[in-house]
């Protein structure tokens, strides 16, 4: 389904990702884990392109693409394999909820108005948002708005959606509502590419965590592997920094 | 010197001279028409950094915000005709209300560019990307992401060129265009009331600013309407 061999990315001479291998088969759920600066955002976004791999080969669905010889036309088709979550939401400013979701359908996949406003009626019906159709993205909590974001990639039907740290830029209460819509959605059996920092959120979806540090996956496996067994010291080192369990109850002990 | 001040003439003037407000505001509309296509075509260069013709703008915005209008004015009132005779065009004939446009168009235009540049480059970088991750193309994503918010981030500095050029067209009376102020000109010469013609002259134009401004405020919350402090305000 999705084949990337050998993606190469510097950035300033700074070689951020040495050659990823990587394969996703249709309806996975692959998160991926790593230190800030691993490369775990800009391997994403060499997916779509956002960022365009110095060397490489990037496959979603039919469509295959060797990254040095990438035409204008090539990267758009790639693009519109996937759709992408923003960290921070991302949202057109000066177009409505419903709008928002409208746009993709009607600009890049040249759907008809009404049926555009139907399917994506629905999707937002689906992230709970069916009442704020009319609502500007600054009216809106940031959980709210992340939702639409996701409403708006869903709405596409793309081969991929891809999530970058998407619950990073929300308040704690809110992290929650936004979680419980990808679960939702990742039972439904949409493949998707997940970059986080929630690790039970990893744990309870995925099915295969990757864990990267400097521009390389250093190890990957199910999550029960990943989260209990990791091989790689590099991988427990960091799960022991980020697991908070550590912290907390020698503090709780102390304020009892 | 002139006659004792009467402020009753003060009136009497006011509608002499707003006869002549249609010349002020043809030469305002024409000028920021021609402006703002001039200000689109020198924003281009800048933003894609085309070389030489990059230079060139610079040079151009630079030297019209470092010389009076004034002067740009009688640059291009003496010099052009001068220029466009080495190619044989005569345009010694002109009206001089042509060269007074010619001007500002010039001189809004270089305040336009950078307008439109910095209000493009204003724009959040996510919302490109956003058009791109849903298979926009650059194209599309210009002009129906970025053109709209750049539009909103730009109106205000547009605003206030308008009015600020509004009150430059009184310029114009200096080569013998006869709008407002040059009306105004030759009635001090005939009555010698020069303090009760500036009075007119001043609240007419004072008015005319003010309701610029009204228009262009009301204008300016349309283009703020997804914003959240308007939002806010009108819930």
């Amino acid at each position: 389904m999705i084949n990337l061999k050998g993606i190469k990315k510097s950035f300033n001479k700074s070689e951020v990702l040495k050659g990823i291998n990587l394969k996703i088969e249709k309806g996975e759920v692959v998160t991926i884990l790593g230190p800030s600066g691993s490369g775990k955002t800009t391997l994403l976004r060499c997916l779509n392109f956002l960022e365009k791999p110095d060397g490489g080969m990037v496959q979603i669905g039919n469509i295959k693409v060797d990254t040095e010889k990438a035409t204008k036309k090539e990267m758009l088709t790639i693009r519109k394999q996937s759709a992408m979550v923003f960290q921070h939401y991302n949202l057109f400013a000066h177009k409505t909820v419903l709008q928002n979701v409208m746009e993709g359908l009607i600009v890049a996949k040249r759907v008809k108005k009404k049926d555009a406003r139907y399917r994506s009626e629905l999707v937002l019906e689906k992230v709970g948002l069916k009442d704020k159709l009319h609502h500007y993205p600054s009216q809106l909590s940031g959980g709210q708005q992340q939702r639409v974001g996701i409403a708006r990639a869903l709405a596409l039907n793309p081969e991929v959606i891809l999530f970058d740290e998407p619950t990073s830029a929300l308040d704690p209460e809110l992290v929650g509502e936004v979680l419980s819509v990808i679960k939702t959605i990742a039972k439904e059996g949409i493949t998707m590419v997940v970059v986080t920092h929630e690790m039970s959120f990893a744990r309870e979806v995925s099915d295969r965590v990757l864990f990267m540090d400097g521009g390389v996956i250093v190890e990957e496996g199910t999550p029960l592997e990943i989260f209990h067994a990791p091989k790689e010291e590099r991988t427990r080192r960091f799960l022991q920094r980020i697991s908070g369990d550590s912290f907390f109850p020698p503090l709780k002990e102390r304020v009892n | 010197m002139g006659k004792a001040f009467d402020p009753s003439l003060i009136i009497e003037f006011i509608p002499t001279l707003f006869h002549y407000l249609g010349v002020t505001l043809q030469i305002l509309a024409a000028s920021i028409f021609l402006g703002l296509i001039l200000g689109v075509a020198a924003a281009i260069p800048r933003m894609f950094k085309i070389p030489i013709l990059n230079q060139l703008v610079i040079l151009y915005v630079s030297f019209i915000r470092g010389t009076p209008i004034l002067i740009q004015l009688f640059l291009v009132f003496y010099g052009l005709p001068a220029v466009l005779q080495i190619i044989k065009i005569d345009v010694s004939k002109l009206e001089a209300i042509y060269f007074v446009i010619i001007t500002y168009a010039i001189s809004n235009g270089a305040g336009f560019s950078e307008i439109f540049r910095g209000a493009i480059r204003a724009v959040d970088k996510g919302q490109t990307e956003a058009a791109y991750s849903v298979g926009m193309t650059s194209t599309q994503n210009f002009f129906r992401i970025v053109m709209p918010q750049a539009l909103r981030i730009a109106f205000p500095n547009v605003a206030n060129s308008v009015i600020g050029s509004l009150k430059d067209t009184s310029l114009a009376f200096t080569i013998g265009v006869m709008d407002m102020m040059g009306r105004g000109d030759t009635l001090i010469s005939a009555t010698a009331h020069a303090l009760e013609v500036y009075i007119s002259l001043s609240i007419i134009y004072y008015s005319v600013v003010l309701l610029f401004e009204k228009t262009l405020g009301k204008l300016e919350k349309y283009f703020n309407r997804y914003q959240k402090a308007d939002l806010s305000a009108a819930a």
